[in-house]
């Protein structure tokens, strides 16, 4: 067991993701056909043997309980292991004030209850793998205050343009956290995972409330770089950070290369969980024509499906061609209607709309339960 | 939770000979099937979707993966409280010899004591090795309408098969008036299922004889069924419409899988209202290739597919290469066909590899290749 409590992020007002984070926050976005993105944090704990997870939540609570339910399925043990989903009051005078230095301040004791000594951040809208014992190990010999995961991208300028960066001297040690501006190729874009210790943690929250309301996580440990010893480690293997539709559309799309996702997953050593939902295998007719493409169970493929993910229990008539599209589960998608470059919300039905096209750098979203 | 007092008991024992190297190590009703389940989820599944909370499994035949996998009773949801799966193995007792299951009434009598902690109305006997979907809540509540010492589930088979099967004779009213096993010139078309509703005290009593019956073969089709018509007890036969398979041989096992690529097939595993449940493993979703050509198959996740699938069921976890072709055929879990491999109708049996270019099967062939051993491929 970790010496770790870990604690499952949501994003801050600086991230929106158009059309599918009206329905749910980002943890609870549909991911790779039969995946959650929380999937991804909380996986990485309980493989990293943190048993003990909170998981706060900001809005919209209702498809993320749906989803975690007991967190039986993510293999914590059910009786010394916890996964515990926090709420924080939502402040509707202003979203300023809905930080998440307010949720961990206000769900205090359940922080301080904890018996672990150190915690283990990580956020619940990027999709990633990370082994968090391993890192705990280094930070503990380190002997750093913080620590905190960074990946190097070399398209700064158009991605991750809503997340921050780390600015690192020859030591790797953290001099700021900053808006990455998109005013350069190569960043170190901050993975908003932290380890410290737990009473750092307690600490770093009471002095950002008495220092400004505003003030988030990252706020903070910018504040904190001058005074404590904050380092970074880079992280290798796939990364997204899915702060807008175009993120969640392009990581989606990466990962239908099999080479990529083998970055991303490792069944053996690695595995990532989710909840079944009991489907039965897909089923192919006569006229299915399909390629390139990653398929979740209980669809029933008639038509062409190239270049796209396709969700749980989705029905392509025939004739249907399905092109560059991220389909979300319980999608019903009529004979002769051609979709491309889509993100497709839960259980459209497309019957009336015979053709959708938009452009894959700047993909359309379909509402959620909406028959076109 | 509680709704009916009904105790389900299925028997899991048999070894199913007949599927050669597929029941080697494991029992027949942990065979697998349509692309993810095993033959005993079919059961199991139909006790949870009908509101039955304890259902005893009945082992003896390789049992150790068959115990291990129905033992974990969430898979089906039968874990709330006063819930379960329990596996039933013949045990030693205090006062009796550890003895194998001498026959299918005497698996039920060894356990007397395991029924009576539940003293339930009635018992369910069920079948760990069919395949279909029914809802056994309806049955009980025809026993009970009919007032019935015994119910039998029966099925109409073509008249021409009827002799392969134990057939029951009734009157207008669905009474059971006599039972021919394999009948040379059958009088009736239906067929028992070996679904079986039984009043639990009136059954005990017989139980308790029938063990002590040096004549007896203590099997519910050959003694017990015969003694309680020779009593003038009211038997009655349930009528079930729909899919249902006995996978005794490989040619039927890969028939029941083929099966399932029929539009509008009559098993219909997508049917929310009745979902069939089974072990959750962790895999991707299925990826297809480039280059992949899928035409009437049924796949599920894990499956890599860069060549060809046609007319074929593949399991979790199969993986069909580059310029591969797999045709008519049934690949089980974690089967890998290399690149150039041509697998035609064929049932590989779990793990099994196809070498590059290997081929396997034969388009003309009377019955399905069974292919259980490592196909080297060209080097």
């Amino acid at each position: 067991m970790s010496k770790a409590l870990g604690i499952v992020n949501f994003s801050g007002n600086n991230i929106w993701v158009k059309g599918l984070e009206e329905y749910r926050p980002i943890g609870a976005f549909s991911f790779l056909g039969r995946y959650r993105v929380i999937d991804f944090p909380i996986s990485n704990m309980s493989n990293s043997g943190i048993e003990r997870i909170q998981v706060y939540i900001r809005r919209k609570p209702r498809s993320l309980i749906e989803h975690l339910g007991t967190g039986r399925h993510y293999n914590i043990n059910s009786k010394r292991g916890r996964l515990h989903i926090l709420f924080s009051e939502s402040r509707d005078e202003n979203n300023i004030y809905n930080t998440d230095i307010a949720a961990f301040s206000e769900n205090m004791e359940c922080i301080e209850r904890s018996h672990s000594p150190y915690v283990v951040i990580a956020p619940g809208y990027m999709v990633y793998s990370a082994n968090f014992d391993t890192l705990l190990q280094n930070h503990i010999e380190s002997d750093a205050d913080i620590t905190l995961l960074y990946h190097a991208i070399d398209n700064a300028k158009e991605s991750c343009l809503n997340c921050n960066t780390v600015n690192l001297n020859r030591q790797k040690g953290v001099l700021s956290l900053e808006p990455n501006r998109g005013n350069a190729k190569n960043r170190n874009i901050f993975m908003d995972t932290y380890i410290m210790k737990k009473e750092l943690f307690i600490s770093l929250i009471k002095k950002a409330k008495s220092l400004s309301s505003m003030y988030t996580l990252a706020d903070i440990v910018n504040n904190a770089c001058e005074e404590l010893d904050v380092r970074g480690i880079s992280h290798r293997g796939f990364f997204a950070a899915i702060t807008d539709l175009q993120s969640f559309y392009d990581a989606n799309l990466s990962l239908i290369d099999l080479k990529t996702a083998t970055s991303l997953f490792d069944n053996e050593n690695w595995p990532i969980y989710t909840r079944t939902n009991d489907s039965c295998p897909t089923q192919y007719f006569e006229t299915a024509d399909v390629k390139n493409s990653v398929v979740s169970n209980g669809c029933l493929i008639e038509g062409s499906i190239e270049h796209s993910v396709i969700g749980r229990g989705c029905v392509i008539k025939k004739g249907a061609v399905v092109r560059n599209s991220i389909v979300l589960p319980g999608t019903y998608i009529s004979e002769d209607t051609t979709v491309d470059c889509q993100v497709v919300d839960k259980n459209v039905k497309i019957i009336h709309a015979k053709e959708i096209i938009s452009d894959s750098q700047k993909p359309g979203y379909i509402r959620r339960e909406d028959t076109l | 939770m509680k709704q009916n007092t009904m105790l389900a008991m299925i028997l899991a024992g048999g070894r199913g000979s007949r599927l050669h190297d597929l029941t080697n190590k494991v029992a027949k009703p942990a065979v697998s099937y349509g692309g993810k389940y095993r033959i005993v989820d079919f059961p199991l599944s139909n006790c949870a979707n009908s509101g039955i909370d304890i259902v005893g499994v009945l082992t003896q035949y390789e049992s150790v993966l068959l115990n291990s996998y129905v033992a974990a009773g969430r898979r089906w949801g039968l874990d709330a409280k006063e819930s379960g799966v329990f596996v039933l193995p013949p045990r030693e007792k205090a006062d009796a010899n550890l003895d194998v299951y001498r026959g299918t009434a005497d698996a039920i009598s060894q356990n007397i004591d395991f029924i009576d902690t539940y003293s339930p109305e009635y018992l369910l006997v069920l079948s760990g090795d069919h395949i279909y979907k029914m809802n056994y809540a309806k049955m009980l509540a025809e026993h009970k309408a009919n007032n019935a010492d015994a119910t039998i589930a029966v099925i109409g088979v073509p008249m021409k098969e009827a002799s392969r099967f134990g057939i029951m004779n009734t009157d207008e009213e669905g009474r059971i008036l006599d039972f021919e096993e394999k009948p040379e010139h059958p009088k009736s078309n239906l067929a028992s299922m070996g679904i079986y509703i039984f009043n639990w005290k009136a059954l005990r009593k017989m139980l308790v004889a029938d063990m002590k019956d040096p004549d007896s073969k203590h099997d519910f089709g050959k003694d017990i069924i015969p003694h309680l018509l020779s009593e003038d007890k009211r038997l009655f036969a349930y009528k079930f419409k729909g899919y249902w398979k006995d996978v005794g041989t490989i040619d039927s096992l890969w028939e029941a899988n083929m099966d399932l690529l029929d539009t509008n097939n009559e098993l219909d595993l997508n049917d929310p209202t009745w979902k069939i449940y089974t072990e959750d493993v962790t895999t991707l979703p299925h990826y297809i290739g480039a280059n992949a050509q899928i035409k009437r198959a049924f796949i599920t996740q894990g499956c890599v597919i860069e060549g060809e699938v046609r007319n074929s069921v593949l399991f979790t976890g199969a993986e069909v290469g580059e310029g591969a072709k797999v045709i008519d055929s049934v690949l089980m879990p974690g089967v890998k066909v290399e690149a150039g491999a041509v697998v035609t109708r064929a049932l590989v049996a779990d793990s099994v590899k196809i070498g590059k270019e290997a081929v396997v099967g034969c388009a003309d062939s009377e019955h399905i290749e069974l292919v259980a051993k490592r196909v080297k491929g060209v080097e």
